[in-house]
């Protein structure tokens, strides 16, 4: 055992062409960890889990999942393994308890109870035959599968896109109690916000490449404000604009509209009204989007795109 | 709402029921949207939508009730009205064999369309490399794919179910964009999305569907322009918690354990409250954004 390292991608590189797939990438991913894997699309999220999961052969580069080569000892290494796919195929005609049987008996679940636990958590009907599932419920139905083998190790990929926002929640709260439980968890996203409260480490992926790898909690966006405060009076607008104290960091401003867009942190807040007090103001606007802005620097990119 | 009295009405859905069974399918919905409206629908998962969405193409009969588009019947009129309409299918399933290049091709051809602009400059703002072959393509690009497929025809009413799944955030905002667009050129549009915060961006009206039912129509404007906002403020210490509190201010939510209150209060009488707060030892001050889901929330326990 190589301490506690779990899942281990070393210089891995899959080269599609025209510059898609991955090209040196490397992370760990430790035990009782939940490591959230994030990039726009196209950037080898899918690319790197799949490799991880042995469907397909890195052109260089080593995966390891418990020390062990994940091509050499593919079948042994999986049985602790699961993986939810990023698109889910389900067969047409078969019910939903079908299938979980049919999965039952291939992951070799004795224990019904974790299985239907994870039903009733995800409210799931499974009478329903998949092809007249919606999206969302299919989605459900590949989550449950996914887990109720109850595996050491799970490897998802963009599990909850296509749930409703309630049943987003839900999937957090699993995550948190399956990490709990010292389960160790990789999971690609768009969710910023999902990612944010269920991760603990996050990587970020773009053009094949990490750019980035952080601890969520390096974040603190929890602590860290943006609000936009409108003025009633130009004079007093500008007078704030104006005004200088390090705690209270004006990050934009609108003249047009008399308001200012000031970042602070919560310990600071008493500055801010004690200040504020002495101005009239209009409106008092909290931007929730700090943790967005934050990961939208990745996204962007000027590549020009052949047409038609 | 009464501008759009003066505007057609581009859909009308008139009492419709498509019954699955076990409480699945919609029923009894009645719907008008009018001429250049972009109009939302959210709803749990199974809640009807695409059903919905696909009674309006005419994709399905429906058990009883009809839907007019343009003075068309939806389902008896399907292949007349297909040149009016475009629609992005929440599962997508692309052909083995062709590259994106050739699959837009083919279906430029079907729908008779000869100017590539508009797909072009689709497919420079959402970042698409339609070189590859869809099929292969990952989920984010399929999507875009789908996006490009239907907008590219320019239809006036453009019908999209879950269109941002899959999209990175980037993404999302950039497909935001191309629908306040196509607002801009006059379409009538309906979008079925699990994101409400998506929708009250781009929508005129958001319509609720539960269990399938329309339960409430949301008018954006209206939440949009609220006179009130709502603050979530935390105090250091009991004692001026307890002060604060004999104020008088509306108070919505209250965690005396965390010395933790929620208020609600006009925006003109924001000043007042600073004054009053600056007297104060504070942990934090949040607002509590006034969204649609809480639109619904509050409208739904009335």
């Amino acid at each position: 055992m190589t301490n506690n390292k779990i899942i281990e991608i070393k210089n891995a590189v899959k080269d599609y062409g025209q510059q898609r797939g991955i090209f040196g990438v490397s992370f760990d991913v430790y035990k009782g960890e939940c490591f959230g894997f994030l990039g726009p699309n196209g950037a080898g999220k899918s690319t790197t889990i799949r490799l991880l999961m042995g469907f397909s052969k890195p052109d260089s580069g080593e995966l390891l999942i418990n020390g062990q080569e994940v091509m050499k000892n593919r079948d042994k290494i999986m049985e602790n393994v699961s993986y939810l796919p990023g698109e889910i195929a389900l067969p047409n005609l078969l019910t939903g308890k079908d299938f979980l049987n049919i999965q039952k008996n291939l992951k070799n679940v004795i224990n019904d109870k974790f299985l239907n636990y994870l039903i009733d958590l995800f409210e799931l009907d499974t009478s329903l035959i998949c092809k007249e599932m919606s999206l969302g419920m299919k989605r459900k139905l590949a989550i449950v599968s996914c887990f109720m083998s109850d595996p050491d190790i799970i490897i998802m990929d963009e599990p909850s896109s296509g749930l409703d926002p309630e049943m987003q929640d839900v999937f957090v709260k699993l995550i948190k109690e399956e990490k709990k439980r010292g389960k160790t968890i990789l999971m690609s996203s768009h969710i910023f916000s999902e990612i944010d409260s269920s991760a603990d480490r996050i990587g970020v992926i773009k053009d094949g490449k990490i750019v980035s790898i952080f601890k969520a909690s390096d974040l603190k966006h929890n602590q860290l404000k943006t609000y936009y405060v409108n003025f009633y009076d130009y004079n007093e607008y500008q007078d704030f604009k104006n005004f200088k104290d390090d705690a209270i960091k004006i990050i934009n401003f609108d003249d047009k509209n008399k308001q200012i867009v000031l970042h602070i942190y919560d310990k600071d807040i008493n500055k801010l009204t004690k200040i504020l007090e002495n101005y009239k103001i209009s409106d008092f606007i909290e931007s929730k989007e700090t943790l967005e802005e934050y990961f939208m620097k990745f996204y962007k990119n000027d590549k020009k795109y052949q047409g038609l | 709402m009464n501008e759009n009295k003066i505007k057609p009405c581009v859909i009308k859905i008139n009492n419709i029921t498509k019954d699955y069974k076990n409480n699945r399918g919609n029923f009894n919905i009645s719907l008008n949207i009018y001429e250049h409206e972009v109009v939302g629908l959210v709803g749990e998962n199974g809640a009807g939508k695409t059903t919905l969405l696909r009674q309006i193409m005419g994709f399905i009969k429906s058990d009883s009730g009809n839907i007019e588009i343009m003075g068309l019947d939806a389902y008896k009129n399907a292949a007349e009205l297909k040149t009016y309409l475009s629609y992005v299918p929440g599962e997508i399933n692309y052909p083995e064999i062709s590259t994106g290049i050739e699959f837009l091709h083919n279906q430029a051809k079907l729908r008779d369309i000869k100017d590539f602009k508009v797909a072009d400059d689709l497919i420079n703002k959402l970042q698409l490399d339609i070189r590859a072959y869809p099929k292969r393509m990952s989920k984010g690009m399929k999507q875009k794919m789908a996006i490009v497929t239907a907008l590219m025809a320019n239809t006036p009413i453009i019908l999209m179910d879950e269109p941002t799944t899959g999209l990175d955030p980037l993404m999302r905002i950039e497909f935001l964009n191309i629908i306040l667009d196509e607002k801009k050129k006059g379409k009538t549009i309906l979008i079925s999305s699990n994101s409400v915060e998506e929708l009250e961006r781009v929508c005129d009206r958001v319509v609720l569907i539960t269990k399938g039912k329309i339960v409430s129509v949301a008018n954006i404007s209206k939440i949009k322009n609220r006179k009130f906002r709502d603050y979530k403020i935390e105090f250091l210490n009991k004692d001026d918690y307890l002060n604060f509190k004999k104020l008088n201010y509306q108070i919505i939510r209250d965690q005396e354990i965390y010395n933790q209150l929620t208020l609600r209060i006009e925006k003109e009488k924001l000043e007042q409250l600073f004054k009053d707060l600056s007297s104060y030892e504070l942990k934090f001050i949040s607002e509590v954004k006034y969204d649609l889901n809480k639109y619904f929330k509050e409208e739904r326990s009335l």
